[in-house]
């Protein structure tokens, strides 16, 4: 071949088609799934605990863990834009955290999930809460790499968070309507909550939970597979 | 939502194409983008635009098919198309979940792709062969 066949006008060239099948979103799938298959070959559940801002997700997870820790070797990777206020306050339980700080990303993704679990001694471990950033949009459309989905909001949310964000709750196998002991006084209903997860879901389980009061708490802890101490 | 982040993916992989074929000069690009996604496909165009300026991508044709998506009864393999309502109702009013004949809930197929699947461009007459290196090492790495 010839040096001119570098240079090139569009007139001398022929048009030429390619059909592929590129998914642009392969990349992030790619290391979910290699994420799954780290933690499935060390025998590590993971659970994803997504949710609106200031639901209780973190409150929800220190929980279980209080109750948990005893009978599994768990450890929490704790999702925000910043600040490890989250991590702290689960590390004040005894079990190993992880905080990812994602800079101005709204959603963790599974290759901030690898970099933590790059850190972390998983023949040590037999469970792992992820906890992402609060956002009921974008965290659904980013694999981690986790077998289950928690799905927390709360009352004091009003009674609309549902039916305006539909696809969260699409995959999720537990919905915990938290801070239930507020329910009278935010004049909601948790019970229409609960029938608008059931029409998009209705393989989902729902729980009304206060982690003041620990109502709720061991049937999500069951409905996530695990047993309650 | 992240309609700039998937044009970017979109313009990356773009290049990569190119690339292998010796390409001076995209001409159309095709796009299957499901309705799950919640993609805005006005913003995507429209990010896809900024980002081809001054690159081979530049002044090229954006066609995207949008697609619905089924949701399929794993006991009885009844399928339900999932409604073709505009955006805002179409998310807002998502289809009950469970089979209407035997009442198992359904599973949701497709409707959430984000794929190339053609790319129309201009390739040199004496372009190399696929395989031949053309530059210094790696040029037909892709």
């Amino acid at each position: 071949m010839s040096r001119e066949a570098e240079v090139i006008t569009p007139s001398e060239g022929e048009v030429f088609d390619v059909e592929l099948e590129v998914d642009l979103l392969r990349e992030n799938q790619r290391i979910a799934n290699e994420n799954k298959n780290r933690l499935h070959s060390k025998g590590i559940q993971a659970i994803d605990v997504m949710g609106s801002v200031g639901s209780g997700k973190t409150s929800l997870i220190k929980t279980m863990v209080t109750r948990l820790k005893k009978t599994y070797r768990i450890a929490v990777i704790e999702g925000d834009v910043t600040t490890t206020i989250d991590s702290d306050l689960i590390a004040s339980e005894g079990v190993p955290t992880v905080q990812v700080n994602t800079g101005k990303e709204c959603h963790l993704d599974a290759n901030l999930i690898r970099k933590a679990l790059d850190i972390m001694n998983l023949d040590k471990l037999d469970l792992i809460f992820i906890e992402n950033v609060g956002n009921l949009i974008c965290p659904a459309e980013f694999p981690l790499g986790s077998e289950k989905r928690l799905v927390v909001i709360s009352v004091t949310e009003g009674p609309y968070m549902v039916v305006k964000h539909p696809m969260m709750f699409l995959d999720a196998q537990t919905v915990a309507i938290n801070k239930i002991d507020l329910a009278g006084a935010m004049e909601v209903d948790p019970n229409k909550l609960r029938a608008d997860v059931t029409r998009l879901n209705p393989k989902a389980i729902t729980v009304n939970t206060s982690c003041r009061s620990g109502a709720g708490i061991d049937e999500v802890v069951r409905s996530l597979g695990l047993k309650p101490a | 939502m992240h309609e700039f982040a998937i044009a970017t993916s979109l313009v990356e992989a773009l290049f990569a194409i190119a690339k292998k074929q010796s390409s001076t000069k995209v001409i159309e690009v095709q796009l299957k983008v499901g309705k799950l996604r919640a993609l805005s496909l006005d913003q995507l165009r429209f990010s896809y635009e900024v980002l081809s300026q001054g690159t081979l991508l530049q002044g090229s044709q954006l066609i995207i098919e949008e697609t619905s998506g089924s949701a399929r009864c794993p006991n009885c393999n009844y399928v339900q198309e999932l409604p073709e309502t505009g955006d805002f109702t179409y998310h807002f009013g998502l289809p009950r979940m469970n089979c209407p004949k035997c009442e198992t809930p359904l599973i949701l197929e497709g409707g959430d792709e984000c794929l190339i699947t053609k790319v129309r461009m201009v390739v040199p007459s004496e372009r190399p062969e696929p395989g031949v290196p053309v530059g210094p090492a790696g040029a037909m790495d892709g």
